[in-house]
């Protein structure tokens, strides 16, 4: 498909973005929840994957 | 994570990241600072990487400035803006300087206290205990209220992915049962972001 062949619906594609901000959110939120319910090594052993992987030595 | 509110410290027992190992590093050289911004988020957690540290120090003079330098470098940091001390010591009074360790990635912004909420975050700055190392952040009421202040000027749909507003939202949900509310509106009146308060759920 040709970028003139695409059929895009603005309407479909703003609600889209609205469920994106949602769902981000509460993965900001549920991800705080985590913290305060599991044990500090628990949660940073997880989050470290992320970190270390920017930082290679 | 303990949060001793009262002597102002918060005790974490996480496994240390590279990120981490990097600011502590860096702050062991310096005897008053205050991390603030971005890094402390992901100090408490936030499941995002960054380029850069902010870090805030009271206002130093040119002599103390070349002291502190030398003990930066012979401990193997360098400053991505210039290699002359002298020419660093003028940024520093206009701009922020950063230092790196090897690669220019992470890197410390090392900034003059210099505005009235900079001097509130060091003078009510909190200790993190992490593994018997310590490091000084700025108090969470400042750290909410300043990143919803930072998110870029938007619509409120907008306004939602927003990495500052998901800060904010990452340090309000972990301790909402711990702010000290007073004081939390107070700054943020007199930001006036109030109406930014709704992005915070």
């Amino acid at each position: 498909m040709k970028a003139e062949d695409m059929k895009i619906d603005l309407k479909e594609m703003k609600e889209f973005k609205r469920k994106n901000a949602e769902e981000r959110l509460d993965f900001v939120r549920y991800w705080a929840n985590y913290i305060k319910t599991h044990s500090d090594k628990e949660w940073s052993k997880q989050q470290n994957v992320l970190i270390n992987s920017q930082i290679k030595k | 994570m303990k949060y001793f509110k009262e002597r102002n410290e918060i005790i974490l027992d996480k496994e240390i990241n590279e990120l981490d190992k990097f600011v502590i590093d860096f702050c062991s050289l310096l005897d008053n600072y205050v991390l603030v911004s971005g890094y402390v988020s992901i100090l408490f957690g936030r499941s995002r990487a960054t380029e850069d540290v902010d870090l805030l120090v009271p206002e130093i003079n040119e002599e103390d400035f070349e002291k502190l330098w030398k003990k930066i470098y012979d401990n193997g940091f360098w400053c991505i803006n210039t290699p002359d001390s002298k020419e660093a010591f003028g940024m520093l009074k206009e701009f922020a300087i950063r230092f790196a360790k090897e690669k220019a990635v992470p890197n410390m912004e090392f900034k003059m206290i210099k505005k009235d909420f900079d001097r509130y975050s060091f003078e009510n700055k909190i200790k993190v205990i992490i593994n018997s190392k310590e490091l000084f952040v700025s108090p969470i009421e400042m750290q909410i209220a300043f990143k919803l202040f930072l998110a870029a000027d938007g619509i409120e749909e907008e306004l939602r992915v927003d990495k500052d507003i998901e800060d904010a939202n990452h340090l309000y949900n972990l301790f909402k049962d711990k702010l000290n509310n007073n004081e939390f509106l107070k700054i943020i009146n007199k930001m006036g972001i109030n109406e930014r308060l709704k992005l915070l759920k």
